[in-house]
């Protein structure tokens, strides 16, 4: 393998330094991301008055820190406000520190960027529905008023992830079960960077997908008894 | 992923998942380069690298051109030449010493409609081991159709049994399913399967090793089938 295959034109990295600008704190997530004397200190958002923090220095160390969460459950979605507390992650430059955060939250720089870029094409969530296939095609059969409430149970930002919801339910329905804070687009990042970086829902995820396809089949799961019963 | 990077052959290295994040849907907007290689991390062609992966990556065959970016669609790494290779390493590995001459090796795929691929790709690799006669005899064998892994010790006629998992990684099947179909376990457990140790059942010595995926040389692998898309990509030498 004595061959590099290189050409990149984008650079996240570049991206990044630009958006951290001259300030010297920013928060992603639950992340309180500092500069350091050399590089960036990171912790857990509630953790940045404590001294006995346990001290980790490889980006992959982000990867298990991400995780499970403070009981030691696996975190299915890393944008759940579950992320443990008691780490220290001090990197030494600003590839680390992406390298980082996208084990942290995966892909939400990335959106980010491309939000900025005008290159973010949000879908509404009838069009993920109706793309799938096997086992989920019968999620597609999910009503507004279902959809609704599994929007509000699966995606509410106390208990189930922090994401910005860019999407609707369709071209004409949008979603009335969460407040609005949940939908507003980020600010273009300012000539001094960004303070926080917002993490973007572009388009319905899998686990939402899989609840949708649950919600449906308990809604014919309870009509079925009455269906049976004689006339 | 952090090997793959390690070995330096790409500009970088990132991977995406069906069910976990970045998901195939969020990965490409995480990616800087304008030539990106796609290799499904799957054993077999099938469902997920013919229908879910080109769908939920917008691909429209083996080179998608989009933007100022060029998608190439590899093969699977279960269709390297070299997954026979990775097998018997894990046979030989699950059970030093034993002699092949005396050793029925036996391949356990998941078996079902679901997985006809796999089934098929899992057969090919037995028919390509029993063609080079190492050992005394080579069989197929799946969890949920016949013949059943539960059967072994009907199946293999040799006083050594060394049982491999055609999965590309340890999980629910290897861990803790096929150990309890092969008599190892009354009931599920994670530490310590996969030994080089023998289990003395039914009369047999049995040997059962870990999957494929875990192996080292696996990430190589991965690479090879980037490489091997286009033997005229654009490269700059090192040198």
């Amino acid at each position: 393998m004595g061959h590099r295959i290189q050409r990149v034109r984008r650079n996240l990295s570049e991206t990044l330094a630009i958006w951290l600008g001259s300030r010297s704190e920013w928060c992603i997530g639950q992340i309180r991301i500092a500069r350091a004397a050399q590089g960036f200190d990171l912790c857990h958002r509630d953790d940045s008055n404590r001294d006995d923090l346990k001290v980790f220095s490889s980006p992959f160390d982000a990867r298990f820190l991400a995780q499970w969460d403070d009981a030691d459950a696996y975190r299915p979605l890393k944008t759940a406000p579950n992320l443990r507390h008691g780490w220290r992650l001090i990197l030494p430059d600003i590839d680390e520190l992406r390298h980082a955060i996208d084990y942290f939250y995966p892909a939400m720089l990335g959106l980010l960027r491309d939000w900025d870029r005008s290159a973010l094409k949000p879908v509404p969530l009838r069009e993920t529905l109706s793309r799938q296939s096997g086992m989920y095609v019968m999620a597609r059969k999910i009503s507004d008023a279902q959809a609704q409430d599994t929007i509000a149970a699966c995606c509410n930002s106390q208990s189930r992830c922090l994401k910005i919801i860019l999407w609707r339910i369709s071209a004409e329905t949008l979603i009335t079960a969460l407040p609005e804070a949940k939908f507003i687009p980020p600010e273009a990042a300012s000539a001094s960077g960004r303070e926080n970086f917002p993490m973007l829902c572009d388009e319905a995820c899998n686990l939402l997908v899989s609840e949708s396809r649950a919600a449906v089949k308990r809604a014919a799961q309870s009509d079925s008894p009455s269906r049976s019963q004689p006339k | 992923m952090e090997k793959i990077r390690s070995l330096g052959v790409f500009g970088e290295v990132c991977c995406a998942f069906w069910k976990e994040e970045p998901s195939l849907r969020q990965v490409m907007h995480t990616i800087d380069s304008e030539e990106v290689y796609i290799v499904p991390n799957f054993i077999s062609e099938g469902y997920f690298t013919k229908t879910v992966i080109p769908r939920e990556l917008e691909l429209s065959g083996r080179v998608t051109r989009r933007g100022d970016r060029v998608l190439k669609y590899c093969d699977p790494v279960g269709n390297s030449e070299r997954v026979t290779e990775l097998l018997l390493r894990r046979a030989a590995e699950a059970a030093p010493g034993v002699s092949p001459a005396e050793t029925s090796l036996v391949i356990v795929g998941h078996g079902t409609d679901l997985n006809e691929n796999s089934a098929a790709a899992a057969k090919r690799e037995v028919e390509k081991i029993r063609a080079m006669g190492i050992y005394a005899e080579a069989l197929n064998a799946y969890m949920e159709e016949p013949p059943l892994i539960a059967e072994w010790d009907r199946l293999a006629s040799q006083p050594n049994v060394v049982v491999v998992p055609f999965f590309i990684s340890d999980g629910l099947h290897s861990y803790e399913d096929i150990p309890v179909l092969l008599g190892m376990e009354n009931a599920p457990r994670r530490e310590g399967i996969f030994s080089a140790k023998a289990a003395h059942l039914r009369g047999r010595s049995l040997y059962y090793a870990s999957a494929i995926g875990t192996e080292p040389l696996f990430a190589e692998i991965i690479v090879e089938q980037a490489l091997a898309f286009d033997p005229q990509w654009d490269i700059e030498s090192n040198a």
